[in-house]
């Protein structure tokens, strides 16, 4: 449930806090951009991981960026695991001294680096956004509300389920249930047990939800008006404009062959 | 049979939920552990089958160090029943979901059919046994849940807030249930702020306000005591509230229903 962690909105009053939501996402889309269409490789993804590093500094979420990261190493240690195999399985198995042994291990490499630096721009996203500006944002920028609404109350929810999935878990546990005991496939077997109730509670509390959302006049009236407007303030402008330069830049970089894959 | 010394708990980033709890539950006690909402009392009986370990201090369960034993060899003498019943009901039927347990504890398969057989017909639920458990009412599959650990017959049965939920007769034969299973040499623990509840049948309280002990002794002299209930946010069971409203009116009556009758009656004949 770690790696959830680094999506929970932390209030604080830093400028990463303060900056516009959508200004936040042109940052994240250039970080994607840049770490799944124009590098390929362990050494640029580590510099691009590093470079999430200020900005979650500045906004003072570091510690919840790092438990993030830690519930996503495991994954990312999945990613290599099996990418690494997978490249090693296409060359035949060669001995670790050999070129095309780094040649396998480099990309996967890579591979797991792509994810975790991706994890981190979207985290420091979470951290430092209100899921109610990002629903507003995602609204002005012309999404439906319904949409937008489903969406937050995702979020919202993850930090309930989080705290049920523990709940059952105790209840099933004591009720002699054993996650670790048996074989790989009884080992799997072993969580329905609690998926089970949380999937079903879960449909409940959806219906619950809507019925209680209509008999409050949810879509009563198709122009919705809203009490908060967000806006795109000077700064926010100066922020995306530097992102979308550094982001050019480095591209044009690499398509003249100044910067390695 | 519980024994509890000086638990301090504490979740990571929180305070202390627990602050140097210290009780002990003897074998066949019928205890009552009462509080406001967020007074620990849930985190507090966690710690009797290892749910949870103590931040300082010990948890015996049968003489046995909760920290040095698995949930699972401890649930086995200490039944805990949740408090939600759709946190724990999964399968496909009800006579499946009673089995759970007894299969977890490796019961011999006639042996599990007799005692699911059992405890169904004990609780009325003989009628569902091929029903799925998320078809029921809530008061239903609270009697569900309590089944599936009734079943294994555990030494120790603690419950958290059994009473929600059902009507007074479903009430009135858990009470049933429950002094049946203290007879039969168990010990019950139930978790609650039904007050009612507590002062019709159980003997003895122990009440908890903010993560520590305010009193434990003999449930009426505990919720006769103005003082306390009024610290710990408890609300007096109506009797007893009658009662204070009587002898502040300079009416002294038996602490009964018919001595409260009686002395109603008395006065009104003595006129005003």
């Amino acid at each position: 449930m770690r790696v959830f962690e680094g999506l929970y909105y932390v209030k604080r009053n830093t400028a990463m806090h303060r900056l516009d939501p959508r200004a936040k996402l042109v940052y994240v889309l250039c970080i994607t951009i840049l770490s799944t269409a124009v590098f390929h490789t362990a050494l640029p993804m580590i510099l691009l991981f590093i470079s999430v590093i200020p900005l979650a500094v500045e906004g003072r979420v570091l510690r919840r960026l790092l438990s993030t990261l830690r519930g996503g190493a495991m994954l990312a240690a999945f990613i290599f695991i099996f990418n690494f195999i997978g490249r090693l399985w296409n060359i035949g198995f060669v001995s670790p001294s050999s070129p095309e042994f780094l040649e396998a291990l480099m990309p996967s490499l890579a591979m797991a680096l792509r994810f975790l630096t991706l994890i981190a721009a979207f985290s420091i996203f979470f951290l430092t956004t209100s899921p109610d500006d990002f629903a507003q944002a995602l609204v002005q920028m012309r999404l439906p509300y319904d949409y937008a609404l489903t969406f937050t109350m995702a979020m919202r929810f993850i930090p309930t389920l989080a705290r049920e999935a523990q709940i059952v878990a105790d209840a099933q546990k004591s009720r002699g249930l054993e996650l670790e005991k048996g074989g790989f496939m009884q080992r799997i077997r072993n969580y329905i047990p609690i998926l089970v109730p949380l999937i079903v509670s879960s449909f409940r509390r959806a219906e619950t939800i809507a019925d209680a959302m209509e008999s409050r006049a949810f879509g009563a009236s198709k122009r919705r008006s809203f009490l908060y407007m967000l806006k795109f303030k000077l700064s926010d402008a100066l922020f995306s404009i530097i992102c979308i330069a550094i982001t050019a830049a480095i591209i044009w970089l690499r398509l003249s062959s100044f910067l390695p894959p | 049979m519980i024994e509890v010394q000086d638990l301090w708990f504490k979740y990571p980033e929180s305070d202390y939920v627990l602050k140097g709890i210290s009780l002990k539950v003897p074998r066949r006690g019928y205890v009552a552990i009462l509080g406001e909402n967020g007074a620990g009392k849930t985190t507090l009986v966690k710690h009797f089958n290892g749910l949870l370990k103590p931040t300082r201090g010990k948890v015996l369960v049968c003489g046995l160090d909760t920290r040095e034993h698995s949930v699972a060899s401890l649930a086995r003498r200490v039944g805990l029943v949740f408090q939600n019943p759709d946190h724990q009901l999964f399968a496909n039927t009800v006579y499946e979901e009673v089995a759970f347990a007894l299969k977890n504890f490796s019961f011999p398969e006639k042996e599990v059919k007799r005692r699911v057989e059992a405890i169904l017909a004990e609780l009325e639920l003989d009628r569902y046994r091929d029903r799925s458990p998320f078809l029921l009412s809530m008061g239903e599959r609270k009697r569900v849940a309590l089944a599936s650990v009734l079943c294994y017959e555990p030494d120790v049965l603690v419950l958290d807030e059994p009473t929600t939920g059902q009507d007074h007769k479903q009430k009135e034969k858990l009470a049933e249930i429950l002094q049946r299973l203290v007879d039969k040499g168990k010990t019950v623990v139930v978790v609650t702020h039904d007050v009612e509840f507590v002062a019709d049948h159980i003997p003895i309280s122990i009440i908890l306000s903010r993560g520590q002990i305010r009193g434990q002794g003999k449930t009426l002299e505990l919720l006769s005591n103005e003082d306390l209930l009024a610290e710990t946010f408890l609300f007096p069971p109506q009797l007893t509230a009658i009662l204070w409203k009587l002898s502040k009116l300079g009416l002294h009556p038996a602490p009964s229903m018919e001595g409260v009758v009686e002395a109603m009656l008395q006065a009104r004949r003595q006129g005003p």
